[in-house]
């Protein structure tokens, strides 16, 4: 099998399979965007793939495996540093509630000791 | 009258937050002991209460940083004019208590940090590895920000209006001592700091075990110098 179509394939299988969760609402918009983009390359570099050679050749790569592995991981570390972003900020959120919660949970009960 | 609030974060000590709470109330009259538990899984809650202190309990565990922060929220939102933070292991002498808040009263600090090394007063002095660490944070603050504090990590501290609104807004996380110095040093807080006597613990271990010791100065550092950068940015 021809490892153009298979790259092809894989490509846009991630592509909808990222649509699909988008439709279902598994995963928003937002966050999304990073992994549509990403297919999105890849499904445009294994359809135009003398383009891919070109740019691999210009960049200074002996072979254009190393150029796609290079590129992937470049992606995959700033993909992970947006995550860990979002994760912080989750956190951030989190914390801010647990100590509202904890406030309000203690004023409720000040509150029902009062008023008995 | 000056409202005082005495903040005591507490996770898992049951064993010591009874005592610490009594010996409060003991020394301390007219004050009110709030305890924050931590997500304490075992009955911190109930022996705290029934010790006569307020508790407020955090639906999971946040860390100490997290947990004095609700004091300080708490104080700010009931107004409180003195926030006093005490560990709940018991390792602080309440005796102190007093003693720690006057320079407040006096308007003549904005922080008052309980120093166990300031005099040799006797008492617990912490471990030859712990005091390496300590001393570290002496001198990286004071090379970073002018203050010198001999007890950068003393969890024994007293704080005003300006610094209980500073602290409800932003308080650093995880080991938060020494970086909450350096914030009150560049909020511009009068810091003071007087002796006091600290025990060994009585009960439980201490959330800073030896092997931790390095990755807690590697930690702090790390956080200090980010604060400080991010401080000069926003300057």
């Amino acid at each position: 099998m021809n490892i153009h179509i298979v790259a092809m394939v894989v490509s846009v299988v991630i592509f909808l399979f990222v649509i699909d969760l988008v439709r279902r609402r598994r995963l928003t918009f937002k966050y999304a965007m990073a992994w549509l983009s990403v297919s999105g390359g890849a499904i445009f570099f294994a359809v135009f793939y003398r383009f891919l050679f070109a740019c691999a050749a210009f960049l200074g790569f002996e072979l254009p495996s190393n150029f796609i592995f290079f590129t992937l991981f470049c992606v995959f570390v700033f993909l992970s540093l947006l995550l860990t972003v979002f994760l912080c900020q989750q956190n951030n959120r989190n914390d801010v509630m647990a100590q509202k919660i904890a406030l309000l949970e203690f004023e409720i009960k000040e509150l029902k000791k009062s008023n008995s | 009258m000056m409202k005082i609030l005495v903040i005591v974060p507490a996770f898992n000590e049951c064993g010591n937050i009874g005592r610490t709470v009594e010996e409060i109330r003991r020394v301390a009259l007219g004050v009110d002991i709030l305890v924050i538990n931590d997500g304490s899984v075992d009955d911190t809650v109930e022996e705290a209460r029934q010790a006569g202190g307020m508790v407020i309990s955090l639906p999971f565990n946040l860390g100490i940083g997290a947990a004095v922060q609700t004091g300080f929220q708490y104080a700010q939102k009931y107004q409180y004019d003195i926030a006093v933070q005490i560990d709940g292991d018991g390792q602080h002498d309440a005796s102190f208590l007093e003693k720690i808040i006057v320079p407040i009263c006096q308007d003549q600090a904005d922080m008052v940090v309980g120093s166990r090394f300031l005099e040799k007063t006797g008492g617990f002095q912490s471990s030859f590895s712990r005091r390496v660490g300590i001393n570290f944070f002496v001198y990286l603050i004071n090379a970073l920000t002018g203050v010198k504090v001999n007890d950068p990590t003393s969890g024994f501290r007293a704080y005003n209006k300006k610094l209980i609104a500073l602290f409800a807004e932003y308080y650093p996380q995880d080991f938060p001592e020494p970086e909450a110095i350096v914030v009150a040093q560049q909020a511009g807080a009068r810091i003071v700091e007087l002796p006091v006597v600290m025990r060994a613990r009585e009960a439980g271990s201490s959330s800073i075990r030896y092997f931790k010791t390095l990755y807690y100065m590697v930690k702090v550092t790390l956080a200090i110098l980010l604060h400080m950068i991010r401080q000069r940015r926003q300057n």
